[in-house]
């Protein structure tokens, strides 16, 4: 039997590399399945993973759940400024009740999750350092996100949307004066050789994306006892990888921006409060307001210590 | 563009059915060049707000791609109907006129056929997003359902005229392939493709070549 | 079944539906829905309607019409004719100035438009009958015309090129400045190509030059300069740093058909509507390609066709340049009977892998591919470009025509291969301008 992965990355990149760990795991352990991954969108385009999944055309993908953001406005929680302190923070939140509640909209989508995991990121400003909502005022800025847009807009910055892919020159010809994205698109894209300062996630960090492997449910239900189990399995130790690279990702960019000459700037919990209390009354209100039980949701994500 | 655009657009021959579809399909043209235009502005008025106001852009960039995206879908008809679809005829050219005839109807046929099934599954995807209220997950958050329309209204529209050229074969009314009996692969370059414009009449025609020769210039 | 093998059937199948008539863009979806429905079964045609919408739902699709609204109102000028006749009254001591202006004015028109035939008709429509007065071979005069308006394609900005750039998710910008110098250098062996041959005909002595004062060849500068300033400004603002290429496609749309209103009156409702007719048909027949194109792309990937078939070139081990003769063949092939644009996105999916595995350059690749496709524009049996000679001067025979351009055909070639010895000539520009690729 086999199953079909889909994804928008790139081979040598780490969500590629765990779902090859599941293909890998679930093969050799000779229950008669098979996945076969399709990467770097040569089937689906990235956001137009999600629906395919939730109506059993495709049986498998590794998305960030925020994309599927205006079909479940819930998910838009997967990537909120602030509500993820650190990895083990993340790691965490796998495990607690705010997840269960995602899983349970997954369910009425008809999807299911095999690998949790979340990956960080920073900012960067091609003349001054991020750190405190302060250093956006006037700035045209690219945000990875809506809820990002939201509060750096309420810092004062203007935003103009584009993908990560267009950063490098929309700050090297003055599009852009600062960018907010995750730490593996700020290395693959070469964005240290635009800027001046970087940002990464260290300790505080305001910028985590849920990025889970995804499984339409009644596939994975159809599938017989041995393979299910085989599946689980190979989930299990794929994401216990996961977690280790996501870690390792932030300081590997951090050192490749300083070997260039980048200045590196951290935020400190002083500044990531600044950060949340602006998200409250921007990113947050506009979630709640949105959401049908969104003051819940975010209740219970905040819960998470 | 290589492959054959050919002159004139579909006749009509006087029929009722053929002159109302010909109607909606213009109708459809204008309305696809009219979002292309708003594209165009919407674009211009987003460069101004980012550069002259240093403001955000917020909508602009989701909004003018679904009007191309629209634009494409709705001139889906117009163009049919102005024969502006390339193809390759070279098979058609090849054969004599009552073959020709047969293929003609065949792929006119499998056409109809395959934009049933992008109109049936089109409704469907945009009753979809229709029923379950989706969103675009951007701080426009636009109700997709809105740019889905253009799907079952485009593919809607386009299977109507493909109806009509078929009806319009069949009736003798229309030549198959647009080409003349007597063309044959040889004497095809005696069409001129692409000097003499798609009018609907020649009245048409002569009106707006005397715009052109208004146009000198300041001399 | 094998995926290679289910390549071929495919490959067949595609060239039957296509040369039956249908129009391009319809045939592919049908064999696109045909062979999802037997070997994926019949729920994934459920798919195509989204993936056709997903695949026109990006923002860099957008300057495809732009541009298009640029060329087309200033095709809807008198535009082509007045840079035609600039040029003649600036060279005119220059031998064979002529054929010079022609061709400068093709690749300076080329410049604006993005589009060949358009390139071909307006500058054509006076320079043929210009040329054949003063004594230049017929020959000459109607393939210089034809193959000049093939640079419409290679000199920015490009139809092909954006559709490239989208289809192999490549820099348009870049794009764009890699086919500048490979352009103006093919411009150059046309020139050269078309000096040799109308002195080798042995009447050169009967190229009579008209003398111009002045006071005329000033006279004609407010009427091109305005254009010019639109194609420097379109540069500028791409290069400079200020927009997008569909952003400044969007203002360059707006610029061109206030000129063509302003200057060249242009302000009739009715023929305003011509333009826009012509843009709405073009660009709407274009995007359906793309649209298509991507569901058929999607069948191929699905049923593991173009990985497979990547995967087997990869194996092959032959030496890389064996492997872009190959390509280049095939790429003629597939020119000779279709648009370039459903050459480039059926095409690039499978090539692309396998040129990138060989260690080619994808900019520069786009420059190789897009003179493939200039070929087919001058090449029987459907080399567009020709029948809209044939449309400007009917009376010179298809035959002449063809014979005509068959030369310029060998200084496509001639660029290709020095292409191939120097990649630099289409890698330096948008090096220098943009910085080394990333
Ligand atoms: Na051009
Ligand atoms: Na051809």
């Amino acid at each position: 039997e086999e199953l079909r992965l889909s994804h928008q990355w790139s081979t040598s990149d780490v969500r590629h590399e765990v779902a090859q760990m599941v293909a890998d795991e679930v093969a050799a352990a000779g229950v008669d399945l098979e996945i076969k991954i399709f990467p770097s969108g040569s089937l689906f385009k990235a956001r137009e993973q999600y629906t395919p999944l939730s109506r059993g055309q495709l049986d498998m993908t590794v998305l960030p759940l925020s994309y599927a953001g205006g079909q479940r406005p819930a998910y838009n929680l997967t990537l909120m400024p602030g509500l993820v302190k650190n990895h083990d923070h993340a790691a965490r939140m796998n495990e607690s009740p705010f997840m269960e509640q995602l899983e349970g909209i997954m369910a009425e989508d008809d999807v299911k999750v095999l690998v949790h995991g979340y990956l960080a990121g920073g900012f960067a400003g091609t003349e001054e350092c991020i750190t405190e909502p302060d250093n956006m005022q006037g700035k045209q800025t690219r945000a990875a996100g809506k809820a990002f847009e939201q509060m750096l807009a309420g810092a004062g910055a203007s935003i103009a949307s584009m993908a990560s892919s267009e950063i490098y020159n929309a700050m090297q010809t003055g599009v852009l004066d600062a960018a907010n994205t995750s730490s593996s698109s700020f290395v693959s894209y070469r964005i240290y050789e635009q800027v001046a300062c970087y940002t990464p996630a260290g300790d505080y960090a305001l910028w985590f994306m849920y990025q889970p492997l995804l499984m339409n449910k009644t596939t994975f239900d159809n599938l017989n006892e041995e393979q299910q189990a085989a599946l689980m399995a190979a989930s299990e130790k794929a994401q216990a990888y996961y977690l280790e690279e996501a870690k390792k990702e932030d300081a590997a960019s951090a050192q490749i921006f300083k070997d260039a000459g980048v200045e590196i700037a951290q935020m400190n919990a002083e500044d990531f409060d600044k950060w949340r209390a602006l998200a409250q009354e921007t990113s947050y209100k506009a979630f709640v307001e949105e959401t049908p039980d969104g003051q819940k949701l975010l209740d219970l994500a905040l819960s998470v210590e | 563009m290589s492959g054959q655009v050919s002159a004139a657009a579909a006749p009509t021959g006087g029929n009722p059915f053929l002159r109302a579809v010909a109607a909606i399909s213009t109708v459809a043209g204008w309305a696809s060049a009219a979002m292309v235009v708003a594209a165009v502005g919407i674009t211009c008025q987003m460069i101004w707000v980012r550069f002259v106001l240093n403001g955000s852009t917020v909508w602009q960039t989701e909004m003018v791609v679904y009007l191309v995206i629209a634009a494409t879908l709705v001139g889906l008809p117009y163009v049919q109907r102005l024969r502006g679809h390339v193809n390759v005829d070279l098979v058609p050219l090849a054969l004599p006129p009552r073959a020709r005839k047969g293929m003609a109807v065949l792929t006119l046929s499998l056409s109809i056929a395959v934009v049933g099934v992008m109109l049936f599954y089109g409704f469907e995807f945009w009753h979809f997003a229709w029923d379950r209220g989706w969103k675009s997950d951007t701080v426009w958050g636009v109700r997709l359902w809105i740019p889905y329309m253009a799907l079952p209204v485009g593919f809607g529209l386009f299977l109507l005229q493909l109806v009509a050229d078929l009806v319009a074969l069949l009736l003798n009314v229309d030549k198959p392939f647009g080409l003349q009996d007597d063309v044959t692969l040889t004497e095809r370059a005696d069409l001129d493709p692409v000097t003499e414009d798609a009018m609907d009449d020649p009245a048409d025609r002569a009106r707006a070549a005397q715009d052109f020769s208004d146009t000198k210039g300041p001399r | 079944m094998d995926p290679l093998v289910l390549g071929l059937l495919v490959a067949l199948a595609t060239i039957l539906v296509l040369f039956s008539g249908v129009s391009v863009a319809i045939g592919l979806l049908i064999v696109s829905a045909g062979f999802l429905i037997v070997f994926d079964g019949a729920r994934s045609l459920e798919l195509m309607p989204e993936i056709f919408f997903g695949k026109l739902d990006s923002f860099a699709l957008l300057s495809i019409p732009m541009f298009i609204i640029m060329g087309a109102s200033i095709a809807s000028t008198r535009a082509g004719a007045d840079l035609y006749e600039a040029l003649e009254r600036w060279l005119t001591r220059v031998p064979g100035g002529l054929v010079i202006s022609n061709l400068g004015a093709c690749a300076l028109f080329a410049a604006m438009s993005g589009s060949s035939p358009a390139t071909c008709a307006a500058i054509g429509k006076m320079g043929i009958p210009e040329m054949r007065k003063r004594g230049y071979p017929d020959g000459v005069a109607a393939g210089s015309i034809a193959a000049g308006g093939t640079l419409g394609i290679l000199i920015p900005p490009s139809v092909t090129m954006i559709v490239y750039g989208i289809a192999t998710e490549t820099s348009i910008g870049r794009l764009f400045l890699a086919g500048v110098v490979p352009g103006f250098m093919l411009m150059m062996l046309f020139m050269a190509w078309s000096l040799y041959s109308t002195a080798r005909s042995g009447e050169r002595d009967k190229l009579t030059a008209r003398r111009y004062s002045w006071g005329e060849r000033f006279e004609i500068l407010p009427r091109v300069v305005p254009f010019l300033v639109i194609i420097l400004g379109v540069l500028y603002a791409m290069y400079g740093g200020i927009a997008t290429p569909s952003e400044t496609a969007a203002v360059g749309a707006l610029l061109c058909l206030l000129i063509a209103m302003v200057i060249y009156q242009l302000w009739s409702p009715r023929s305003l509507w011509v333009v826009l007719r012509d843009s709405t048909r073009e660009s709407v027949m274009i995007l359906f390609i793309i649209a298509a194109a991507g569901v058929f792309s999607y069948m191929l990937s699905s049923l593991f066709i173009t990985q497979s078939i990547a995967a087997w070139i990869g194996e092959l081990e032959v030496n890389r340049w064996v492997l872009m003769a190959a390509v280049n063949v095939f790429l003629l092939i597939a020119g000779f009977f279709l648009p370039p644009v459903a050459v480039i996105l059926m095409a690039a999916p499978i090539l692309l892998p396998i040129i990138q595995t060989a260690g080619f350059d994808p900019i520069w690749f786009a420059v190789i591919l897009t003179i493939n496709m200039e070929i087919g524009l001058i090449s029987p049996p459907v080399g567009l470009n020709l029948y809209v000679i044939n449309g400007i001067a009917p009376d010179i025979s298809l035959k002449t025509i063809l014979k005509g351009s068959l030369p310029f055909v060998a200084c496509m070639v001639v660029a290709i291969l020095l292409l191939c010895f120097f990649p630099g000539l289409a890698t330096w520009l948008p090096d220098l301008v943009m910085g080394p690729g990333v």
